[in-house]
């Protein structure tokens, strides 16, 4: 809420900044599609594939089965998920089952809170159709209705297993993906 | 987690009273996305870092089950049942059965009361042990997340074998159990109860003893015996606070009145006593699985029972891992219930959470209120 | 098991002797299972003299049910004992019958602190309104369900 600018300023470096910013931003264009080439976006998503780190929000009881999957046996580490407090410094939701209207509101305002790249993982049947509650009058029938999902894990709940394959699957999606996502 | 100063004019910090009550307070709002809140929101109103009052705000998995199997009929509600507390499943479906026994009059043959137990058991051990593995993460204790829900995977293994499913069984019909024993289950589950008591004694070193735990669960959180009782808390929360109340005990369900086991209570109502009520709990189901799986007897596991509700009214209630879950069934006749109201020990002992949290460090408040064992998903139903 | 219920009788008995026109029923339903109905205007009184005279210190439960082609809400207080170890096992189902046009009754919250969840429950899911409740507010519903209160039954939901 400043105070108002006049259109054109007469100030030489404001008109300097403002072509430099011109400038910037073609150059910002060129780099990255420099970057967005073979050998460096390898690297990149490389780097990305493996470090996913879930976000603290549990909608459901499908988060006994993520438990499980964190814990001894299963160990999500070994694949780079390590679940994490801050929303800020992670990457990934997964869904875990039922989503209620009210946490719905929450998911989303959690989505776009988060920095991108960010990725959505469904996991259960209440986060892909409703599943057993899909009559219910508070939940809402599949998370596709709300945020863009990559990847759907089926199961009531789904074995730690299955949410493993999601995982690789959404892995080998990163690999394939562009640096920089359209926006 | 969001901060908002509640009396706006007073929050700044050159407030002229600071010992004025209130002038300084401060709430917040943990919760849902928090590493120490579960699926719900607790409102914590604070002076310094004490909380003055604690206020849980449930509804973010309550997925209308009462109306749901209302609607369906009592086998296939069964799955839907479940699915409060998908870790303590048989539990649950266990009420269920009970309830609707109660009113067709059905007695289920011995050998289906005893694997009923069995399983309950089982399930009562995984339950308690996932609700230790996330007091570990609360408690920043990384091992303890770990070797509990390492350690559960051989209950879950167990009961793989017995019923097809990790975690959700629907093993208990009208009439008795789905199926028999598999082969060699009873040697492999004496062998591995064994190997779990010592490594419950591994706990003790390693967790039960350790300061880390004892300090911030010692005389913190405490719940009075008179509390208790008028909150209508139940379950180890219940029994935390010195009261000797477990339904297997006072109202002999399935085949618990031929079973030989202790009740186990502690007196002072803090965090401490309530987790090692559970350790306590755990050993004695251990032991109790070993029990049953000896004094098993032989026959059929189920008996006929129609698909029908009778005309009346039924309580049934048992006690599972989070205390006592029951169902007032009403029948008319059909194959669905009139009316099936679902109580879970988890949304009684919702009351307790305020009582607990008063006077509690806020950095204590993970541990204390988890203590209480509250698994919003079985509150909300 | 034995088929007599004498303590289930003998606890009737001293409920009828005390309220002889405010209790309309009393009924053994089963083994360790009490039915008792109660005129709405006396139930604090009873509800008092339960928890005082007869032991029954912990409440497990708040049902309502509704009956709609009796025109009416039935309020059902799950109650059980924990003062006497003797009844430990015994439920006693304290009922009270409130018109459905105005769904008026008693909050029992200051006879049993542990009911104003459960009473909070039935006001969002039945539209019952309890006189003396301390936060008459919505527990699970908020952000969740702005129709018609949803338990009720003439509010349909697609079935399968």
């Amino acid at each position: 809420m400043s105070a108002q600018k006049p259109a054109q300023s007469d100030d030489p470096i404001e008109l300097l900044a403002d072509s430099m910013n011109v400038w910037v931003g073609k150059l910002s264009d060129i780099v990255h599609k420099v970057i967005d080439t073979e050998p460096i976006r390898n690297v990149i998503n490389w780097a990305r594939m493996y470090s996913l780190w879930p976000v603290n929000i549990t909608t459901a009881c499908c988060s006994a089965e993520f438990g499980a999957a964190s814990g001894a046996r299963h160990d999500l580490e070994r694949f780079g998920v390590l679940p994490y407090g801050s929303l800020r410094q992670s990457d990934l939701i997964v869904i875990e089952g039922t989503i209620t209207k009210k946490m719905a509101k929450r998911l989303r305002m959690i989505y776009d809170q988060m920095a991108i790249p960010r990725y959505v993982i469904a996991m259960g049947d209440c986060a892909i159709s409703g599943g057993l509650f899909h009559d219910s009058y508070s939940i809402v029938n599949g998370a596709h209705e709300f945020l863009p999902v990559d990847v759907f894990v089926p199961g009531c709940p789904p074995r730690p297993e299955a949410l493993e394959h999601g995982i690789i699957m959404l892995q080998e999606k990163i690999r394939n993906s562009k640096v920089y996502p359209q926006s | 987690m969001t901060t908002t100063d509640k009396p706006a004019q007073e929050s700044t910090l050159g407030s002229p009273s600071p010992d004025e009550p209130g002038a300084q307070t401060l709430t917040l709002s943990v919760g849902p996305q928090h590493s120490g809140s579960g699926h719900m929101r607790l409102i914590v109103e604070l002076d310094g870092d004490i909380i003055i009052n604690a206020e849980p705000d449930p509804g973010y998995v309550h997925r209308g089950i009462e109306k749901i199997i209302e609607l369906r009929n009592i086998i296939r509600s069964i799955p839907v049942i479940e699915r409060p507390s998908i870790i303590d499943a048989s539990n649950l479906n266990h009420a269920w059965v009970k309830a609707i026994e109660e009113l067709q009059g059905v007695e289920p043959p011995a050998r289906g009361q005893y694997l009923r137990c069995l399983l309950n058991e089982m399930n009562r051990i995984m339950s308690h042990l996932y609700w230790l593995s996330i007091y570990g993460v609360f408690l920043g204790h990384t091992t303890m997340f770990m070797w509990p829900l390492g350690d559960r995977e051989l209950f879950i293994d167990l009961a793989e074998s017995l019923t097809g499913a990790r975690i959700t069984y629907s093993y208990l019909v009208p009439g008795g159990v789905r199926r028999d024993l598999p082969q060699g289950f009873a040697e492999e589950a004496i062998k591995r109860t064994e190997y779990f008591e010592k490594r419950l004694d591994e706990y003790e070193n390693i967790f039960f003893k350790n300061p880390l735990f004892t300090s911030r669960a010692k005389g913190v959180g405490v719940l009075s015996r008179q509390r208790a009782i008028e909150l209508g808390a139940t379950g180890p929360t219940l029994r935390g606070s010195g009261v000797d109340a477990d339904l297997r005990k006072d109202e002999p369900y399935a085949a618990y009145s031929e079973l030989d086991f202790k009740v186990h209570t502690r007196p002072d109502g803090d965090s401490y006593s309530r987790v090692m009520v559970h350790v306590d709990e755990m050993r004695e189901s251990s032991q109790l699985i070993r029990q049953i799986l000896e004094k098993m007897p032989s026959g059929p596991v189920r008996r006929k029972a129609p698909i029908v509700v009778p005309r009346g009214e039924a309580y049934g209630r048992v006690e599972s891992a989070r205390g006592e879950c029951s169902f007032y069934m009403i029948g008319e006749g059909g194959d669905k219930p009139y009316r099936a109201r679902y109580i879970t020990g988890s949304y009684r002992n919702m009351a307790a959470i305020s009582a607990v949290l008063q006077g509690v460090r806020l950095a204590d408040m993970p541990t204390s209120w988890w203590s209480i064992d509250y698994w919003p998903v079985e509150a909300d139903r | 098991m034995s088929l007599s219920h004498e303590r289930e009788d003998n606890l009737i008995k001293t409920l009828k002797e005390n309220f002889p026109t405010d209790i309309k029923d009393a009924t053994v339903m089963r083994r360790s299972r009490i039915n008792v109905t109660v005129a709405p205007e006396k139930i604090l009184d009873i509800a008092l003299f339960l928890r005082d005279k007869l032991g029954f210190d912990h409440p497990t439960g708040v049902s309502a049910v509704d009956y709609n082609r009796e025109s009416r809400f039935e309020i059902v207080y799950h109650l059980a004992s924990i003062a006497n170890p003797a009844q430990r096992d015994i439920l006693i189902n304290l009922k009270e019958s409130v018109p459905r046009n105005t769904p008026k009754a008693t909050s029992l919250v200051r006879i049993w602190p542990g009911v104003e969840n459960f009473e909070r429950e039935s006001i969002e899911m039945f539209g019952l309104q309890f006189e003396g409740h301390p936060r008459p507010e919505k527990l699970f519903l908020n952000d969740n369900w702005d129709g018609p209160p949803p338990m009720r039954k003439e509010v349909r939901f697609p079935t399968d």
